[in-house]
């Protein structure tokens, strides 16, 4: 398998009125084609800053990348300009959002938001910038001339179009596309909606899909049918998935490998299965006994003590020393580098140190 | 399965419907539509112990918790608290409230943003028990004691505090009056994985040191099945499934309750159980439900009987409750 995206050294940074906030630290991750990576952590460590920072959503006023590199298929897309990266997002790297209501909108039916989709992507491949002005455009040529009050837009979309539309409707495992195309999303619930987001990302037939904690907002059953489905998508059509979560038990699920982030750094980053039988990080450790399983009476819990370290405050060793149950002198003294102890398992840890 | 003497807390075939109103007109009602948010539920918390109610968002649990704690009058049925039915004539809610106490999901919009912790926490002391304020210092402090601050953060506003402090501090204030029940409506889930851990053990605790009883409300299985001795799992307004948590985990007869449980992820990549779920569909409109068992479009086991007869709940192993007309196949 060959390396698909790779970040290098990336180090983000939001500036607000009085402070400036470390969100990620000299993170480097590397994604490979078909793999389905899991980055891991609790609020505020860096990982939806993460996932923004490839697929260039930073808010501009606020964040600015300090160093490093995002290249993805041999392009650095940090150096990349503001009509240039409109070419990778969307139709190479595509996202979903853990609101999904807040990521279509509530003025369009669905039919239109998916066929927008398509269009653009159509156009690209054409070769040429498809704005909201041809959109329009688009749709008037297409349908009887004349204003009507109640638009049924499925007269103005072309029939292949709207076949096609269904199909991807069908590919994420709803069962009546054609009534559902006819909604507006606040008709949906939530599973749904988010379905029909994933349908708008797959239509971009994107090599590498963002999804920043896509199943949070989604109830228990819900979220289930959500995972399989992303975890069939990935043989289907063949995309590589970077899932953020906050939920160990999610990652552990349906993930190839995972990356445990703290404070901004990466602390773990191992195959799934080596990382829960083995988890060498003590903040992996802790994140691991943290999570309820079984009854009181039988194990019991043990939290991490304290609390998430201030980023504002720039910190000369190990960010998670204060909280470690296993700290030593040089923790305070020196930051860990990443050391791989075995094939595919890197630790940033002085336990590990040789 | 508890008898009335022990249980702190028992519901009474408990009924909560919400009108839909026609427009934005607030006096007109349309006759025969409700959402039946609570539907006849009857459940006892005894005394010293963890009921947990599970249920995904929109089954009525928080609903059930307010309409327990008297925060909205229920439509029928009985609510008993310590032997006493309050849901009928004059009750004197400062009483009630000093030994019954609630806490939220959101530690955020439960602390007043504009009072120092300390007197958020004395607030309840002053009203309820009407202390003066001497007392009511020092009760505050054994209070941050108990759930693990210094005295310190009395003075402190809650916007100087992290998520899992203020959590802290909401349960410091329930505890204050030495309640006898605590109602804990998720509290939680807007939590970080380790904070969450925290405050569960705290939790754990409290209950130990003050002999609490609680009613917990969650949607988190784990959380649920951990906390908990009695477990009761929501569906659609209806009570589906009570039981001893330890039979209800490991020997589910409701087919939600077998769905829900292996929907649940388990944190081992080894035993990928979320890979395996086939349930279907999602939770019905409170307001239409489908005729029957409210469960019968999405269960597997469903035959003509469930989309004709509601099941009502059945004690099918001693104190192992199922709504289920086939609760004997689905092992």
């Amino acid at each position: 398998m060959d390396t698909l995206l790779s970040i290098e050294d990336l180090t983000v940074v939001y500036d607000t009125a009085f402070r400036r906030v470390t969100a990620v630290d000299n993170v480097s991750v590397d994604l490979k084609r078909d793999e389905f990576l899991a980055v891991v952590g609790e609020s505020g460590c860096g990982k939806s800053t993460l996932g923004l920072t490839v697929i260039g959503l930073l808010p501009k006023n606020t964040a600015q990348v300090t160093a490093g590199a995002v290249r993805y298929k041999d392009t650095d897309l940090l150096k990349l300009d503001r009509g240039k990266i409109r070419d990778y997002r969307g139709t190479e790297i595509a996202m979903i959002f853990q609101e999904p209501l807040t990521s279509l909108s509530p003025v369009y039916r669905v039919e239109e938001q998916i066929a927008e989709a398509i269009l653009v992507r159509e156009a690209r491949k054409a070769g040429h910038l498809f704005t909201g002005k041809v959109m329009q455009e688009t749709y008037r040529t297409n349908s009887a001339p004349g204003p009507s009050r109640f638009p049924k837009l499925h007269g103005r979309i072309s029939l292949n179009l709207r076949n096609e539309i269904i199909e991807y409707l069908k590919l994420v495992r709803i069962a009546d596309p054609e009534q559902v195309l006819d909604r507006y999303p606040f008709e949906l619930s939530g599973g749904m909606t988010q379905r029909v987001m994933i349908a708008m990302a797959l239509s971009q037939e994107p090599a590498l899909l963002i999804a920043d904690e896509p199943t949070t907002a989604l109830d228990v059953t819900t979220q289930a049918q959500v995972l399989k489905l992303m975890k069939e998508l990935i043989k289907k059509v063949r995309t590589s998935i970077l899932l953020v979560t906050h939920d160990l038990a999610v990652a552990s699920q349906v993930a190839d490998r995972v990356i445990v982030m703290y404070a901004g750094e990466i602390a773990e980053d191992a195959d799934v299965h080596s990382l829960f039988s083995k988890p060498l990080h003590p903040y992996t450790h802790g994140l691991l006994s943290c999570v309820p399983s079984g009854y009181k009476d039988e194990n019991e819990l043990h939290p991490i003590a304290g609390t998430l370290p201030d980023l504002s405050v720039q910190s000369v060793g190990c960010k998670f020393a204060p909280r470690c149950p296993r700290v030593m002198k040089s923790c305070h003294v020196q930051r860990p580098q990443a050391v791989t102890t075995e094939k595919d398992h890197r630790v940033s840890c002085f336990l590990y140190d040789k | 399965m508890t008898n009335e003497a022990e249980a702190v807390l028992r519901t009474q075939d408990l009924k909560k419907y919400f009108p839909i109103r026609k427009g934005l007109n607030p006096f007109s009602r349309t006759e025969d539509k409700f959402v039946r948010a609570v539907d006849g539920v009857s459940i006892s918390v005894p005394e010293g112990r963890t009921v947990a109610v599970v249920g995904e968002s929109g089954c009525g649990k928080t609903t059930l918790a307010r309409t327990v704690a008297l925060m909205t009058p229920p439509t029928s049925g009985q609510v008993y608290f310590d032997g006493k039915e309050i849901t009928k004539g004059r009750i004197e809610r400062a009483e009630l409230y000093r030994h019954m106490q609630m806490v939220f999901q959101d530690p955020e919009s439960s602390l007043d943003p504009r009072m120092k912790v300390g007197a958020s926490i004395g607030e309840p002391l002053e009203g309820l028990m009407r202390w003066n304020r001497d007392v009511i210092r020092d009760a505050v402090k054994r209070s941050l004691t108990a759930v693990g601050l210094s005295d310190e953060f009395a003075s402190r506003l809650p916007g100087q505090l992290s998520g899992g402090q203020k959590q802290r501090v909401a349960i410091a204030r329930a505890i204050s009056t030495q309640p006898k029940l605590i109602i804990l409506d998720e509290p939680t889930s807007a939590l970080d994985a380790s904070v969450q851990a925290q405050i569960l053990r705290l939790l754990i605790e409290l209950q130990k040191e003050f002999k609490l009883s609680y009613m917990l409300i969650t949607h988190n299985i784990a959380v649920a099945q951990y906390m908990s001795d009695v477990m009761a799992v929501m569906y659609a307004g209806y009570l589906v499934e009570y039981g001893p948590t330890r039979t209800v985990i490991t020997k589910p007869r409701h087919p939600y309750t077998i769905a829900l449980i292996k929907s649940a992820p388990i944190p081992d990549p080894e035993r990928r159980n979320l890979l395996q779920v086939e349930i279907k569909g999602e939770v019905p409109s409170a307001i239409n439900p489908p005729p029957g068992c409210r469960f019968n479009p999405r269960c597997p086991y469903a035959e003509e009987t469930c989309t004709k007869e509601n099941p009502s709940l059945r004690e099918i192993a001693p104190g192992h409750f199922v709504a289920c007309h086939f609760a004997e196949k689905t092992e």
